[in-house]
Formats: C-alpha cells, structure tokens, sequence
C-alpha cells in the first residue's frame, strides 16, 4: 500500500499540474487526427494523472475520486461507447462502425458525420484505457489484497 | 540552418552515451535516478531538433511534452521508491 507523501513540495506541484494533465488530455484526444495521439495515448496520459496523484497523495486519497466501482464503471462505459457507435452503423443499415452512415441520424453533412463519428470513438477508447491503466496500477500497488481493510 | 540543428542533435546523442555509462556503473542508485532524468531530458531536446529537421516542429512539440510529463512521473515514482525502501507497490 501507498503512503501518503510528507513532502509539502511533491504534493504542491502534484495537486498544480494535475488539472492541466488532465486538460493536455483532453487536447491529445480531440487533436487525434491533425496530431500525433489519440484515444489510447490521451487515455494513458489521463492514467498517469491518476498514477501521480497515487504515488503523492497516497491511494486512499485518491480512492475518494476514483473509487474501485467507478474505475469498473468508466471502463465497461468506455467499452459501450465504441461498440454502441459501431452497432448504431449497423441499425442504420451500413458497416460495423461506417461513420457516414450518422449523418442522417446527426442532420450534418457527410464529412462531418465522419469526424464526429471518429471523435465519438476515440472518447470511448480513452475513457476505457484511463480505467484500465489505473486498474492495472491499483492492483499491483495493493498486491493481491481485496480492499484497504484487509491490509490492516 | 538545417545542418545546424542535425550537428547539435548529433552531438546530443553521442553525449547520450556518456550519461548511459553514469547510469550503468554509476556508483549508488542517486546517480542512476539523477542520470536517467538526464537522459529524459535530452531525449526530449532531441525530438524538439528532430522536429526543426523535418519541418513540422508543431507535430513533436506535442510528442515531446508527453515525453517530459512521463519522464517527470517516473523520476517521482523512483524517488519514492528510494524513500520508502523497497515498497512503492
């Protein structure tokens, strides 16, 4: 299990620049195709958020914004996104995931159909890996154990 | 211009190597964490050169921020590693 840190320093700068991970995030997912990134990257540089905040401030702080129940919520959440916009193609009698399809149900041009299509998509992906990594990250750091109660 | 930055990114990598032997056989792991930091730090000099090289400085300007974001965790990651000996995970 993670102790918090007593570095005043670590946690000051932590608690800064983790809004602004978050913000970068967020430009790396909705620049995924005029720039490098996309879903995964912004997903993973989302995690590495959580993961500071884990190393500085201790899990149990931050259990209290991302608990167990919202990880497993955000990750099937994600997985639901990109499936629901691929099988929502398939209602509308195109392709798996066939963005111009949308565009009847959206009421915007074809192109922009697709872009929307392609932004909807990466959503779900980066929503998914941010809860997997910081899964991933959780169940190692607490090594087996079930919860913070059976530590003790 | 464009032989300027490609001499400077090489010499950049070639010092890459002398800070590697630091984090090798460096004696300690203080100078390992501070030399990998380094490292960290020329890596993303270099990308930022590479981007002048190829002209699309605006492309790995991105890439490069993520690098520092990453190199900057990891260095915290291992210091604490350091401070609890032996159990960050």
């Amino acid at each position: 299990m993670i102790k918090p840190s007593d570095d005043i320093i670590i946690k000051t700068l932590a608690r800064v620049l983790a809004p602004f991970i978050l913000l970068y995030a967020l430009y790396v997912i909705m620049h995924g195709h005029h720039s490098p990134g996309g879903g995964f990257q912004g997903g993973v540089i989302m995690g590495a958020s959580l993961v500071l905040l884990a190393i500085t401030h201790g899990l149990k702080e931050t259990q209290k914004r991302m608990s167990e129940k919202s990880v497993a919520i955000f990750s099937s959440l994600g997985v639901l996104i990109y499936a629901g916009i691929g099988v929502l193609c398939l209602i509308l009698l195109g392709n798996f995931l066939d963005y111009s399809k949308l565009a009847k149900l959206l009421n915007v041009p074809l192109a922009q159909a697709r872009s929307l299509g392609i932004l909807g998509v990466e959503i779900g992906v980066g929503l998914a890996v941010m809860a997997v990594m910081f899964s991933i990250f959780y169940n190692i750091a607490m090594g087996g154990k079930r919860s913070e109660k059976d530590n003790r | 211009m464009d032989i300027f930055f490609l001499v400077m990114g090489m010499g950049l990598c070639i010092l890459v190597l002398f800070v590697l032997y630091r984090v090798v056989y460096g004696p300690g792991v203080f100078n390992r964490v501070a030399a990998l930091s380094a490292i960290g730090n020329k890596t993303l000099i270099i990308l930022l050169i590479m981007g002048f090289v190829y002209h699309r400085v605006e492309m790995f300007i991105d890439i490069s921020m993520v690098y520092a974001l990453l190199n900057f965790i990891g260095t915290i990651a291992a210091s604490k590693y350091l401070e609890m000996e032996g159990s960050i995970v």
